[in-house]
């Protein structure tokens, strides 16, 4: 008797469980009637911080009576978890007005109808400003779905001290960029006892498909195809199986480690690196001691593409949008001339707008303007696909597979088939 | 008659009594988990909540047609077997060694339950850095090299890299029963000892006859969460090793973590999750039945 | 050998024995400790030597910049709030529960430890997403509701408490009985002082778990008003470069609340059941 009436309990919780739709629709307004837009990035450095405050203030004051900007800081952790936050709140259309994703998934939101197209949001001569390499990242399917502030670029670290007396020579202009064989043979002869030749492994996340996809469009070919749809014949090409084995071959030799502790080139425990735009400030600040330079990111042997990584977070305008309008001049505020340059500043990162360079007269400066050129002309944005998340894990799994003894061509087929089977069931019906 | 009076207001003291966590359970739990397990028939994306579609057994057919699946199953089991034993006898043995009323006792529980205490994230890069497979690098190869043997890949050899985090997790886990293995301890009385000693037992046989005896339903608790927690083995490989290399430690868990979060196939990782629901509640309900035939 | 020598000897056996053991659990902490002190450039540095456990041109910068940098106090206040709330509820909720399962006689008994069993083997991970809608349908997105009721009933606790509740000699409770008691002032007036062992044993393993928390307060929680300890040391992850000093610093802070607490409790260790001297 009892059991009965457990199981009809429980049957019934299913049944409610199953009815239950979605939370009803907050409305976005706040007692003095303002319209209140809220914006979701993640937690940042002080200085990034106060840039906030002071902004939200600016635009408040701005706007009394019509608009109130509220930004909240969500915590972003080391890996996943910002995203798992905003997983939750897709569930429940719970999701804020501007949303900040990461570079890759502006295409990923964009295609599930997470975020709406912003090409009418600036007026042509305002887009024009904003550099190629970041509108590539926040194009889908032909449509501006979010802008960045900042980007981010990647190129070859070097101790000066150790270069010098191997006697290798440094790149001057990035057609002198070192050659894949040039950059082996500049490992191997660095390698020494306690020191390895090179650092490839920025992390073992979404460090390695970031850095290590140029090695794809380096030697002429790139993880997905152009539409985005399609990885099989591209990641696992002839092309690609060598840009794995050629990399596979510095962790095999010893010249570069599959486990890197932190900080090696830091510490002088390794000669060069492949490092974030980033690096620069930390060098300067905590490491006045070591002498080191910046170089370009090494092509392919025999005419390799020039190219280089690119990618930082951008804001994108969610569905659950009340008032477009609003949302309109707060963008039009925060991604304004003024307002990226005072962003790029306080984060130390090269800003998106071509007049911030203007400004930023520290990128005209080595090593920065490796950086700011490496961007302006050889930038690429990882892939833009609706799977990215299945490309992006499947090809670290496969990368970490290949530097512990798993055939180059196998395991990037598995990757292939991974991402391919992924958008075939979500996307390719539409 | 008296008795008859007693059983009644014992049974309704009992209703009483669990009222509050049943109702709480099925609110927070029961429910929860029913809507996972409804959700392991349908193609759930997360990203398109408002787009869910019936797929009937379409998950669970992939499912077992999935190696990476069948690897998880057998990583979970191995784990399982090699955690268990191991931990449960280091907790008591730790336990065992703290257990004494002596000066100075409690630093001495504080520090084996340090490890619990301590972040993850610690743990996480402190034991990296020591299983690092370059003797330059790694506390643990570079001792290795000088006792004259050959440096190990641990993590990143896919033979030893669950071994690692088997021992790993036995000594960042057994505070956590030692506790409670002392809180037995606690529960079995001197006299016992005293008796077993003047009938001219050691110190080992009264282990074995006054000890054991008399911990018999901790270890029982010991054995069973131990188990339950090795088979929900999650944080060290999400921290340590993303389930690599080679899939060497990819756990059910983290493959549900994975393909729900990461890949944003929730339909397919609640499929995963209700047959991992199966398999260790017919474990638990198998080891309860040893348990009382016993 | 006397037998005070023989003593002597073996309480230095158990000294070193244990201080030798403690170290290889401790290092850790100790490697934590020693790094939040260090300057950035100083961490990862010989760390294949013991050295590493030494801090070399100590100082507190780090604190000084994670109390410049996140409202610490308030975040521990939040953490020690929740957890503190939910420890109380679930020792109350849990061991009445338990002590049903362990001593009572009523139908469905055998169904409900079933029950219990089958619960905790429930990851997590699988129900967080169906528990967050569930939050969100019952409007406590951002409350201190989410962080706390979801986890008052747990099948650990209440299974230990039934374990430990089984130990309970049937005489006392007879005696108790005798004396007029009903099943539930049995108890609270004899059962319940006596168990200060399993209660401080649940306080301390719930403390360190909720302690911890880290996804569930993510999900539920936005914005500074409720945010948690762990959730406050995560800002420090934020963008590259990652400084791991403050990071050290602040995980330091976070971990002495547990170490107090674990002091704290410890002195029920030796004031269990035995020293009642009820069984056997």
């Amino acid at each position: 008797m009892k059991k009965k009436v457990a199981v009809t309990l429980l049957i019934a919780m299913f049944a409610a469980g199953a009815g239950m739709g979605c939370g009803q629709v907050k409305e976005r307004v706040n007692a003095e009637g303002e319209s209140v837009i809220t914006v979701w990035s993640p937690s940042d450095e002080p200085a990034i911080e106060e840039w906030w405050e002071e902004k939200t203030a600016e635009f408040n004051e701005a706007h009394k009576g019509s608009i109130h900007l509220q930004r909240e800081a969500i915590v972003r952790a080391d890996s996943y978890a910002y995203e798992d936050k905003v997983n939750a709140a897709i569930t429940s259309n719970d999701l804020p007005d501007i949303l900040y994703v990461d570079g890759p998934n502006v295409s990923v939101y964009a295609a599930n109808g997470i975020t709406l197209p912003l090409d009418d949001f600036f007026p042509q001569e305002e887009w024009d400003d904003f550099l190629g390499s970041s509108k590539d990242q926040n194009t889908y399917d032909g449509k501006m779905y979010a802008v960045s502030a900042t980007e981010s670029s990647v190129a070859l670290y070097y101790n000066k001290d150790m270069l010098t007396e191997a006697g290798i020579r440094i790149p001057g202009s990035k057609e002198e960029a070192w050659t894949w064989s040039e950059y082996y043979e500049a490992a191997e002869k660095l390698t020494k006892e306690g020191v390895v030749g090179t650092n490839i492994i920025m992390d073992k996340g979404e460090g390695l498909p970031y850095v290590l996809e140029q090695f794809w469009i380096s030697n002429g070919t790139d993880f997905v195809s152009g539409d985005g749809s399609k990885a099989d014949g591209y990641i696992n090409s002839p092309e690609g199986v060598e840009a794995a084995e050629f990399l596979n071959s510095l962790i095999q030799g010893g010249y570069a480690n599959i486990d890197p502790i932190q900080k090696e080139f830091h510490n002088e425990r390794a000669a060069t690196m492949l490092g974030g735009s980033w690096e620069v400030a930390t060098l300067e600040k905590d490491y006045p001691d070591l002498n080191w330079g910046v170089t370009y990111f090494p092509v392919a042997d025999n005419g390799g593409i020039l190219t280089s990584p690119t990618g930082d977070w951008a804001a994108s305008v969610t569905k659950d949008v009340q008032d477009m309008d609003a949302v309109k001049e707060v963008m039009n505020f925060l991604f304004s001339k003024e307002n990226v340059t005072t962003y790029a500043q306080a984060i130390s990162k090269p800003p998106t707008r071509v007049s911030s360079y203007d400004v930023l007269t520290e990128y005209d400066e080595y090593p920065r303007s490796i950086f700011k050129e490496q961007l302006m002309e050889t930038g690429h944005p990882r892939p833009r696909t609706p799977s990215y998340s299945v490309l992006s894990a499947g090809f670290s799994e496969a990368m970490l597979n290949i530097f512990t003894g798993v055939d180059a061509k196998t395991a990037l087929d598995e990757a292939a088939a991974a991402m391919d089977k992924d958008y075939k069931k979500y996307y390719s019906e539409e | 008659m008296q008795k008859a009076i007693n059983k009644k207001s014992e049974r309704k003291a009992a209703y009483l009594f669990i009222i509050p966590a049943v109702a709480l359970l099925a609110a927070f739990l029961i429910y929860p988990a029913l809507q996972t397990i409804r959700y392991a028939f349908t193609d759930y994306n997360i990203m398109r909540p408002d787009r869910i579609k019936f797929s009937g057994i379409n998950n669970f057919i992939e499912l077992f047609q999935d190696k990476n699946f069948w690897i998880a199953v057998k990583n979970t089991l191995y784990f399982t077997v090699l955690v268990v034993p191991f931990q449960t006898a280091l907790a008591l043995a730790l336990a065992l060694l703290v257990s004494a009323r002596r000066r100075g006792v409690s630093i001495f529980r504080a520090a084996y339950f340090s490890p619990q205490v301590t972040s993850m994230v610690v743990v996480a890069i402190l034991w990296t850095v020591l299983y690092n497979s370059s003797p330059d690098s790694g506390l643990l190869n570079a001792l290795l090299v000088k006792l004259g043997m050959e440096p190990c890949g641990f993590l990143n050899d896919p033979k030893t890299a669950m071994n690692s985090i088997v021992f790993m997790s036995a000594w960042q886990g057994a505070g956590y029963q030692m506790m409670i293995f002392l809180a037995g301890l606690q529960g079995i009385p001197k006299e016992q000892y005293e008796a077993a000693s003047i009938d001219g037992a050691g110190k080992v046989k009264s282990f074995f006859y006054v000890t054991l005896p008399g911990l018999k339903n901790v270890i029982q608790y010991v054995i069973m969460i131990t188990v339950i927690q090795a088979m929900k083995l999650f944080t060290q490989p999400y921290v340590m090793t993303k389930g690599g290399p080679q899939n060497s430690t990819r756990t059910l868990v983290y493959y549900v973590y994975e393909q729900g979060f990461q890949k944003r196939n929730f339909g397919y990782a609640c499929a995963v999750a209700a047959v991992f629901f199966v398999i260790v509640i017919s474990l638990s309900l198998g080891m309860k039945k040893i348990i009382k035939a016993d | 050998m006397t037998q005070k020598q023989r003593e002597k000897f073996g309480s230095l056996a158990f000294y070193l024995g244990n201080t030798l053991v403690a170290f290889i659990f401790v290092s850790p902490l100790i490697w934590m400790v020693s790094s939040s002190l260090k300057p950035e450039s100083g961490i990862f540095k010989g760390l294949n030597s013991l050295s590493t456990f030494i801090p070399k041109g100590a100082s507190l910068n780090n604190y000084l910049e994670v109390f410049q940098r996140i409202d610490m106090w308030k975040f521990i206040g939040n953490s020690l709030f929740y957890v503190l709330v939910i420890i109380i509820l679930d020792l109350f909720v849990n061991s009445i529960c338990g002590y049903a399962l362990a001593k009572f006689e009523f139908k469905g008994k055998d169904a409900l430890l079933t029950l219990v069993i089958s619960l905790m083997v429930f990851p997590a991970e699988a129900i967080m997403l169906p528990m967050y809608r569930e939050m969100a349908d019952l409007g406590w997105i951002n409350t201190w509701a989410s962080l706390i009721v979801p986890f008052v009933a747990k099948c650990f606790s209440i299974y230990m408490f039934r374990q430990f509740f089984m130990d309970v000699p049937n005489d006392l409770l007879e005696a108790a009985s005798i004396d007029g008691c009903g099943p539930v002032k049995t108890f609270f007036s004899v059962v319940f002082p006596i168990s200060g062992t399993v209660y401080a044993t649940i306080f301390i393993l719930d403390f360190v778990a909720h302690w911890n928390d880290f996804m569930w307060p993510l999900l539920v929680v936005t914005g500074e008003e409720k945010r948690t300890v762990q959730l406050a040391i995560q800002t420090f992850f934020g963008s590259k470069p990652i400084n791991y000093g403050p990071i050290m610093a602040s995980l330091t802070i976070s971990a002495i609340p547990m170490l107090i607490m674990f002091l704290f409790l410890q002195k029920y260790y030796v004031e269990g059941i035995a020293s009642t001297g009820i069984k056997g």
